[in-house]
């Protein structure tokens, strides 16, 4: 290794930094001995750079790497596989930080670094997230400036800051090469990042998994309307529904689960909006009511779902066009209904006996549903987010016992009630309400949010919606659950840093609207930016486009930026061969931005002394550089621009800031 | 292949013709890619890929971001050459077998000039830095193989600088040559003093290195060489003595290449090393070589004489 070769000290700083920083990012589905993976080469690899340290041997080397491999089979389950791919990816990014002796391997782990970061994108492209990894790779290109660098530079910031400049100075030509650059769909299937636990709906209910769910504050969706979106009380965001129960548990039955649409007729004026969906995990798609889309593969399911062909495991956006007055499945088929009506063979007596009784009373089925819903709205019902335990006879406890619950016991117990009654019910789950943000005029809807309620079929009508937790808590459905929840203070109890408990402050309300909103565009405008949205968005901008006009905004374009970009660096109209001269004309510049500009044909000496008499403060300095200037240009004394430069610094630093400073 | 090389040559020689001086422009840089950008660009590719097939557009963002950053390092390259001034600063006479060291002052016109290399391929560019206004003096070495004119050639000058991805370089002739004397080379030496066949034989072939002998110090007069005055006797206070060595007989000595023995750059090496440890030893001598004779003389500029004709023999050089 000669000496050329060495990895420069100030490379091997911003490369250990830099690495740091690409692993942070990573942290949430890295195994944990990676760090201490990493913490045993950084300080390895500091102690080879002291000399005090060998580089580790080949035996040593084959071993770890063994270790390694093993280490990610037995936290990861197996060796392929996004998930494993990228602990395989960070082990070797670290390991590599020990055995790099020469400038080229220090080259090897920086490109393998940028690679990294670009893995961090595909289980997280959060804003934030991606903002923050601009971090690493201005660590990274500090890393690669410093390695090109003589060994006789010794301060670490110089390449931070050219590895910053250079980075803004991309900007402009990123985005036009982001704006322009065709998108197409993928070449070739690859490894999706594992599903982790994602707070959301799951395809079965039973008590409580609702009120679990509406004690987190993530966003599940956000919906924007063309025209103005409908009230409140009307935004039942449809999931899917559960038929089939079990005593405690509500679930979809297998019938329901793969058979597509009935058929259905449509009513009404449409609605129409899009939805930024965030990764759920699950197939399903959300809409108002009867909804239709045109993305590809995404079908309507036999209970009027939205469901797509895979999990929907990053942002989605999609239309959709609602059809609220539609009628649904007019005419019911046998096993439709039977599969409606099904209930355990036994359980919860009291209840069935109730529901002997109603229908006994109430031949008529509109009656029967009126009584239930308003037997919830006479009898003291109470709206809680903390439901007390139910035993066996789930329904029993409840209704008759505890008559405490959350919508899911609301909407459980009316769809057992109507059942029992001879009226074929199923529960609907989805979301109910959301927040509007006014500046952005779309709907946030985040989990707590989440809502059950009931259908049951009516003929001549179809599927009918009511929703019992309206009779017990109708603020729930007004207003929202934080207002719903009032008296009970446990809105959002466990955590106690979420900005949605503070909306009553009203500038940090503000504050987080204009944060949600600026998230919102994200998600909309850039992470959606593939095909359709470029496609959509260019041609709203510059009319109808074909191939060739993207090369030439993509060449043109480019071609402009970077003359820009060359003139700003280069600045040849002041070009000045004398330093002398160069150094005069840059002590004339800071004047004039204070206002003393140099007359035409004004001698060095009586500017200066114009100068002195406009900024009496800085006398000293003023006369310093222009007795030193001209001594040296005129006074025969040897050329000093070093001692030019000292006196324009003080100068500089003396006079208050103006404008922007320029640096050459 | 020669061919082109040869074309290239001329091209070059019409680009940038040799000058003691050379300011680096636009005309004169020329721009490429490295292989470290070749394997920036691969991992751009890959970053790419990932971007389409998982459909990622921060992905594709960090992917333009650094393209960009490559587009851009165009410019900041060619801005750490360009404005750069070379000069030819000269440098020493050496023997074969020495490094020879050329001089080039390379000054800036305003900017700084980051790990700007210099040198002649094969041997490794050596890398120097220039401040804003500032100048470097900087020292190429060139091993020193023949004897002769040593004319190294186009220098390259070359900035990777800021990201190594590519490479801003330059050929310039700065026109420069060193002398190159013949190794010197210790062996038995063929003395002849004054005309070749003299009777008195016996004093002439004098041996080796014991020819003459220091014996003392002495006053000095008038006329002394000021060379052998022994400054340290002075410097002690005792006055000003010269060394005085016993030479011999009083002839002068002559160095004659036909009397030696071996090729001809055997014969130059001898003759070589004898010139400078008369020299040395502040005693006139003459060289001999076929068709040029030297002194009988003493001093510096005779010294310098005989070297140039040793290293030049044979060249009908300049």
């Amino acid at each position: 290794m000669s000496a050329a070769q060495a990895i420069p000290r100030i490379s091997l700083l911003w490369l250990l930094v830099a690495q740091v920083l690409v692993i942070v990012p990573h942290l949430e589905h890295l195994p944990l001995w990676i760090i201490a993976l990493w913490l045993v080469c950084a300080g390895w690899r500091v102690q080879i750079f002291r000399m005090r340290a060998q580089y580790p041997a080949t035996w040593l080397k084959s071993g770890l790497t063994v270790g390694i491999v093993g280490g990610v089979f037995l936290s990861r389950g197996s060796l392929i596989g996004l998930d494993a791919g990228v602990v395989l990816l960070i082990a070797a990014f670290i390991l590599k930080l020990v055995e790099m002796r020469t400038r080229r391997d220090a080259l090897v782990l920086i490109l393998l670094g940028f690679f990294a970061v670009v893995t961090v994108y595909l289980f997280d492209d959060r804003m934030t997230t991606v903002a923050f990894t601009l971090l690493p790779v201005a660590g990274l290109l500090a890393a690669l400036i410093a390695l090109q660098q003589s060994p006789q530079q010794q301060s670490p910031w110089p390449p931070l800051r050219l590895a910053g400049g250079l980075l803004l100075q991309a900007v402009p030509l990123m985005l036009l090469l982001f704006l322009f650059f065709p998108r197409f769909g993928p070449l070739w299937s690859l490894p999706m990042p594992d599903q982790r636990a994602i707070t959301g709906l799951s395809d079965s209910m039973a008590p409580n998994d609702i009120a679990e769910l509406s004690r987190s504050d993530a966003l599940a969706f956000r919906a924007s309307f063309e025209g103005a979106p409908p009230p409140r009380s009307q935004q039942y965001w449809r999931a899917l529904t559960l038929d089939k129960f079990e005593g405690r548990r509500w679930s979809q039955s297998s019938e329901v689960r793969w058979a597509p649409a009935p058929p259905w007729t449509r009513a009404g004026e449409p609605l129409r909006y899009r939805i930024v969906m965030e990764a759920s995990g699950k197939p399903w798609l959300f809409g108002l009511d009867l909804a239709t889309t045109e993305l590809e593969r995404t079908r309507l399911m036999s209970d009027y779902r939205l469901e797509r062909g895979r999990p929907v495991d990053k942002t989605l956006v999609y239309t959709v066009t609602s059809w609220p007055q539609a009628l649904r499945e007019l005419q019911a088929s046998k096993p439709a209904l039977r599969r409606a009506l099904q209930l355990p063979a036994d359980g919860n007596p009291r209840t069935r006996e109730w529901a002997q009784q109603l229908k006994a009373q109430f031949p008529d089925e509109q009656a029967r549903v009126q009584a239930v819903l308003s037997h919830f709205n006479r009898e003291p019902y109470f709206y809680t987010l903390r439901p007390p335990q139910v035993g066996e006879n789930s329904i029993d406890d409840f209704l008759f016992t505890t008559r405490r619950g959350f919508c899911e016991h609301y909407a459980g117990a009316t769809a057992f009630v109507l059942r029992a009654a001879g009226i074929a019910a199923r529960v609907v789950t989805g979301y109910q309400g959301g927040e509007l943000n006014p500046s952005g005029n779309y709907i946030q809807v985040r989990q707590f949010d989440a809502h059950a309620w009931v259908e049951y079929w009516r003929e001549g009508v179809g599927w009918t919606v009511i929703d019992p937790t309206f009779q017990v808590a109708p603020e729930r459905i007004e207003q929202g659950l934080e207002q719903a929840l009032a008296n009970e203070q446990s809105f959002l109890e466990r955590t106690p840093l979420s900005l949605l408990r503070y909306r009553h402050i009203n500038w940090l309300n503000q504050l987080r609207l204009n944060w949600e909103n600026l998230n919102y565009g994200w998600e909309r405008w850039v992470l959606d930016y593939q095909q359709g949205t470029q496609l959509e968005v260019l041609q709203r901008w510059f009319g109808r486009l074909d191939s060739r006009d993207f090369l030439v905004g993509l060449v043109g374009g480019g071609g402009l930026v970077l003359t820009l970009i060359a003139l700003w660096l280069f600045k040849p109209w002041r070009r000045e061969r004398d330093v002398q001269q160069r150094l005069y004309q840059r002590f004339e510049r800071l004047l004039a931005r204070h206002g003393v500009r140099r007359l035409p044909a004004e001698g060095a000496r009586a500017f200066a002394e114009r100068a002195a008499l406009a900024l009496p403060g800085q006398v000293g300095h003023i006369r310093a550089f222009a007795d030193a200037f001209e001594a040296q240009r005129y006074g025969g004394q040897p050329v000093a621009p070093e001692q030019l430069q000292q006196h324009l610094r003080t100068l500089r630093r003396a006079l208050p800031m103006r404008w922007l400073q320029r640096d050459d | 292949m020669a061919m082109l090389k040869q074309r290239w040559q001329r091209w070059l020689h019409r680009r940038i013709p040799p000058a003691n001086s050379v300011l680096l422009t636009q005309r004169r840089i020329f721009i490429i890619p490295t292989r470290i950008g070749a394997a920036f660009g691969l991992a751009l590719f890959l970053m790419l890929m990932a971007g389409v097939n998982y459909q990622n557009s921060p992905a594709y963002g960090l992917t333009f971001l650094l393209a960009a950053v490559f587009v851009i390092a165009i410019l900041h390259t060619y801005r750490n050459l360009a404005g750069l001034t070379l000069h030819a600063a000269g440098g020493r006479p050496v023997f074969v077998g020495e490094q020879a060291t050329f001089r080039v002052r390379l000054s800036s016109n305003g900017g700084v000039h980051q790990s700007i290399a210099l040198g002649w391929p094969p041997q490794e560019l050596q890398r120097f830095d220039v401040s804003a206004d500032g100048i470097a003096e900087s020292e190429i070495t060139v091993p020193a193989i023949r004897r002769g004119w040593l004319r190294p050639g186009r220098l390259r000058v070359e900035s990777r600088f800021p990201l190594g991805i590519l490479v801003a370089w330059s050929q310039v002739d700065l026109d420069q040559a060193l002398l190159v004397y013949p190794r010197a080379l210790p062996g038995e030496l063929p003395l002849v003093a004054g005309i070749k066949d003299d009777d008195d034989d016996d004093g002439a072939r004098a041996v080796g290195q014991g020819a003459d002998d220091f014996q003392g110090l002495k006053a000095y007069q008038p006329g002394d060489s000021k060379r052998r005055l022994h400054w340290k006797a002075y410097s002690r206070g005792q006055g000003l003595l010269v060394k005085d060595f016993a030479s011999l007989t009083g002839r002068d000595l002559w160095l004659d290449f036909d009397e030696l023995q071996g090729d001809s750059e055997m014969r130059l090496s001898l003759l070589c090393h004898w010139v400078l440890a008369f020299s040395e030893r502040q005693q006139p001598f003459a060289l001999r070589l076929p068709g040029s004779v030297h002194g009988p003389d003493i001093g510096e500029t005779h010294r310098e004489a005989c070297l140039r004709a040793l290293a030049l023999y044979g060249e009908g050089g300049r």
